[in-house]
């Protein structure tokens, strides 16, 4: 019996929402998912990164951006898939399987509260991530770079495509195992679509392509081109549009409670 | 309250015809063996499950239809459910507090049920007993008019048996109206105000404790005699209409003063009887003989 207890207890009744992104909060920072890919994977990234670039200053190749700048909106994405693609789907699915959302449907809030409880909490460990990548980028690398209206419109965009997948996973993921396994294999091919061991500004042809039409190299090169270049590429967008249109479509249809 | 209720999982039938209602302020006991369809009953009631067919009403409300109205004042406890395992106990009751308009006070509650001092730990770390009496502090918390509990006491030792037993006479004390679904016979005997015994999806009977335990016929006197008699002598004793034999205990079973006409007509033929024990049909004896047909299993071995 700890007497901050006594305090928090009581007086003042939350509302429930506010109640219950309380305690999803707390279960958050008792796993190791959101804290951990949301803010300490993202932290080391840009610090290895970051060191590589000033060992190795100029323009890479014919991409016209430096190390830092190439990596710094592949870490941001990556980092968003992180979250949405473990720290979002793990819980929903473990609570399902559980019957623990059949349970709060019992109550006057519903399980959907507990679903937008996780969704606030994730974004606010995606965000979190992309301040500190920007923050430590210009005040640690000096990077300079425009946090411009493009630039939040293709994160916004990048939010949405990479986190209604993370939904469509916990949408079809039968079982805590399937998640696990669907997850992993998605959250890999995304780090190297995204860029993390090849840039798609370096690669060429089909692979270029390739990387430029999935949901991570669509996000990369939109931030990409709005942080250091004129804006973000309509083809870009376009196609960070469809995929958060067709990943939201499917996760709704098949979303279940129970 | 429900009226000729049905429900089918494809071509299996959960449900075949259930009809009963409950009155405010009693404990009402569904019993039943295994697959007897309680859970389903009891999920059909509290919304989570749709009927296939048939009604329910609840105070004039359909629990499919005006769901979000009957959250508000049913608290329902499931089988088989988990909470997340880094939950802690008193944050899974706050929190559920905070879902309801006027709660109870969640200390005060963790404290009746005897798991105050465990409000810290989390819920991966609990013992099965444990677990359920914070299951039953979450169907409670909300002050619900009607508590839905469903195989409330298993997995619980016999001492903390009693004191949700206790309980739950509590929540009636304080005007809230019980469903019970139960596979214990004392359990129901002991709080039941009313009861149904469903088997095969339908309503086997439904009475008061007392009157289904009479159903299962009299008294039951057992004892040991002093040599082997067969069938036909004892069934020639005044009274006695069954004889069931077990080791080297015969118990009959019968009408009037069984113990004494058992103990003067074996006398009369110079048999002495040891290890007389007497009883009144029980609940136990009601339900083999109402489920007696050789596919249904009684979960309290006692009496076979």
């Amino acid at each position: 019996m700890t007497s901050e207890k006594g305090v928090s207890r009581g007086r003042g009744r939350r509302g429930p929402f506010s109640e219950l992104l309380r305690v999803e909060g707390k279960l958050a920072l008792r796993a190791p998912y959101g804290l951990g890919l949301g803010i300490i994977f993202p932290t080391v990234l840009l610090s290895v990164f970051g060191l590589i670039g000033s060992a190795v200053p100029g323009n890479v190749a014919n991409t016209g951006f430096t190390i830092l700048e190439l990596y710094i909106p592949i870490i941001i994405v990556i980092e968003f898939f992180g979250v949405a693609l473990t720290a979002l789907p793990i819980p929903l699915v473990r609570d399902r399987e559980s019957g623990w959302l059949r349970r709060v449907s019992t109550t006057p809030v519903g399980p959907s509260r507990v679903l937008a409880a996780q969704m606030v909490l994730n974004l606010a460990f995606a965000l979190a991530g992309i301040v500190i990548v920007l923050i430590g980028s210009v005040a640690v690398f000096g990077a300079t770079l425009s946090v411009s209206i493009y630039f939040v419109f293709s994160t916004i965009l990048a939010l949405a495509e990479i986190f209604s997948l993370g939904l469509l996973i916990a949408a079809i993921a039968p079982t805590q195992t399937a998640q696990n396994a669907i997850s992993g294999a998605l959250f890999f091919a995304m780090l190297f679509l995204s860029g993390l061991w090849y840039p798609a500004a370096e690669a060429s042809g089909p692979l270029q392509t390739i990387m430029y039409y999935s949901p991570g190299g669509a996000a990369v090169n939109a931030m990409l081109e709005s942080a250091f270049g004129t804006g973000p590429p309509l083809s870009a967008v376009a196609t960070m549009v469809v995929y958060a249109i067709v990943f939201a479509a499917v996760a709704i249809r098949y979303f279940r409670w129970e | 309250m429900v009226d000729h209720l049905r429900k089918q999982y494809g071509n299996t039938l959960a449900v075949a015809d259930v009809s009963f209602s409950v009155s405010e302020g009693e404990i009402f006991g569904i019993i039943g063996p295994n697959g007897a369809g309680k859970t389903t009953t009891v999920e059909c009631i509290s919304g989570l499950r749709t009927p296939s067919s048939g009604s329910i009403s609840v105070y004039g409300l359909s629990p499919q239809k005006d769901r979000g109205k009957m959250r508000e004042f049913v608290g329902v406890q499931l089988q088989e459910t988990a909470l997340p395992p880094r939950l802690k106990v008193g944050e899974a009751v706050n929190l559920f507090a905070s879902f309801y308009a006027r709660p109870l006070n969640p200390d005060e509650l963790l404290e009746s049920l005897g798991i105050r001092q465990i409000e810290d730990s989390i819920y991966k770390n609990l013992s099965g007993g444990q677990k359920q009496r914070l299951s039953i502090a979450l169907a409670l918390v909300g002050r619900p008019k009607i508590a839905i509990l469903d195989e409330l006491t298993t997995g619980l030792d016999p001492e903390a048996r009693r004191e949700t037993w206790d309980l739950i006479e509590g929540i009636r004390r304080g005007g809230a109206t019980v469903i019970l679904v139960t596979h214990f016979m004392d359990e129901a005997e002991r709080l039941c105000d009313r009861l149904t015994l469903i088997n095969h999806g339908a309503v086997a009977v439904l009475d008061t404790p007392e009157a289904i335990a009479a159903m299962a016929g009299g008294t039951r006197v057992r004892f040991v005699p002093s040599r082997q008699l067969d069938d036909k002598t004892l069934l020639e004793i005044p009274g006695v209409t069954q004889v069931e034999r077990k080791e080297r205990y015969v118990t009959v079973i019968g009408n009037g003063d069984l113990a004494l006409s058992v103990m003067s007509s074996l006398a009369k033929i110079g048999v002495s009887v040891s290890e007389l024990e007497a009883r009144k049909g029980s609940l136990d004896d009601a339900f083999v003989e109402l489920t007696k047909d050789g596919q249904s299993k009684v979960s309290r071995g006692t009496q076979k």
